[in-house]
């Protein structure tokens, strides 16, 4: 039977690297996901996925529980990402605006695309890697904070609750910033499935 | 369209499940008669479903065999005492193997109980009373005896100690009537007086050991 977070937790704290490990074993690819998608770079993303797990050890005493551990996870995860954005930013010379307005595209150009295009089955559709990185490519347009709130949504599967407690913002600003990223992404990847994701239309059956 | 303005930032919520039931009810009524906002649904839920299962693929690459020691490799922990040490590792047994723990200790306990009761139950037996090839039960010494040696070889190497009693021999003889055989010397250190005594006045016999 798996052992739940909150008791590896408190044995990870009396020095149990066993019950540690479990943590890190658990949640290791998730956080791995999530660092890829916000700094694009797959040595850097595995850094960041290493360093945030370091982190949880050394301020494993300082982990109230008033949250479950995986929003403070990923706190230290996205926190990590930004780190290193900034850092990127500065030797670039650039600022990163982490709060850039996105105009919302309502307009019906693009609408039922990835929905014909791609059907309800993305598992068939995601044969080829292409689209992957595709998808990889799209999120990387997205500002940061909507990148960070689409990521930690469709890969963790976060409740807005979830999402408002890791992010410190509140719930309001989670449902209108995940709306903005999804229509931003959305356009992205219409634009990629109509230029041809060469598939038989077939297999969208 | 312009209907379809109020609803269109309730979808993203709608897809995830995180509108009031109330909400919920009300945007279902706008679908049922909205086929733009019911394309926008699909393309939302394909969208979701595409960065899932996208990232998931993209995070099987790397090899995370020595991710943890990596982790560890980072981090500087404090050093434990050796009390602290031990501490944690009969902890750790208890959590992980627990029945194994649990079987060891009862087997210990078992063979402990058995070892001291046969430990308790053997006499304490002074060396050369042969305890290897008998349990001895009880020692009794004699501090009236006089008695000295007599070992006789026998065969493949076996040795028959007899402990002859002098003060009876000594009585016998003076029984006998005197011979003229003075009481021989240092009788009862008994170390050369037997050799003096007539060979049938020297057969031993058995006594208590």
């Amino acid at each position: 039977m798996a052992i739940d977070d909150l008791t590896l937790v408190k044995r990870a704290r009396g020095g149990d690297q066993r019950a540690f490990r479990l943590l890190v074993e658990r949640y290791q690819r998730k956080v791995y996901s999530v660092a890829l998608g916000m700094v694009k770079d797959k040595e850097e993303a595995m850094d960041v996925a290493q360093e945030s797990f370091a982190k949880v050890y050394k301020y494993l005493q300082h982990f109230k529980g008033d949250s479950s551990f995986y929003t403070w996870l990923y706190r230290l995860t996205l926190n990590a990402c930004i780190d290193v954005l900034r850092k990127r930013a500065s030797r670039k010379g650039e600022h990163v605006q982490f709060d850039e307005e996105v105009q919302v595209d309502l307009s019906e150009a693009h609408i039922g695309v990835l929905g014909a295009r791609l059907g309800t089955n993305p598992q068939k559709s995601l044969l080829r890697r292409e689209l992957a990185e595709k998808i990889e490519e799209a999120l990387g347009e997205l500002p940061e904070k909507h990148r960070a709130i689409v990521l930690l949504r469709e890969l963790e599967g976060m409740s807005y609750e979830d999402l408002a407690k890791t992010l410190q913002i509140p719930k309001g600003t989670v449902m209108s910033r995940l709306f903005h990223a999804r229509v931003k992404l959305q356009k992205l990847l219409s634009e990629y499935a109509e230029l041809g994701v060469n598939e038989d239309p077939s297999e969208d059956q | 369209m312009n209907s379809c303005q109020r609803w269109i930032p309730l979808l993203s919520p709608f897809i995830d499940g995180e509108l009031s039931p109330s909400g919920r009810i009300e945007l279902e009524r706008h679908l049922a008669h909205c086929t733009v906002c019911r394309a926008r649904v699909g393309d939302f839920r394909a969208q979701s479903g595409l960065m899932r299962v996208g990232f998931e693929m993209l995070a099987d690459e790397p090899n995370f065999d020595q991710f943890f020691e990596k982790v560890m490799a980072r981090v500087t922990p404090d050093r434990l005492s050796l009390w602290e040490q031990w501490r944690l590792s009969v902890s750790e047994l208890f959590v992980y193997h627990r029945t194994a723990m649990v079987s060891s200790l009862v087997t210990a306990s078992v063979a402990l109980l058995i070892g001291t009761s046969l430990i308790l139950a053997n006499t304490r037996t002074p060396d050369g009373y042969a305890s290897a090839l008998w349990s001895v039960r009880k020692v009794t010494t004699v501090p009236e005896a006089h008695v000295a040696p007599v070992v006789m070889a026998a065969d493949r190497g076996n040795t028959i100690v007899w402990l002859v009693n002098h003060r009876h021999v000594l009585d016998s003889a003076a029984g006998e009537g005197s011979r003229g055989t003075a009481t021989p010397e240092g009788l009862d250190s008994g170390t050369s007086t037997i050799e003096k005594l007539p060979l049938k006045q020297q057969r031993p016999h058995g006594g208590e050991l």
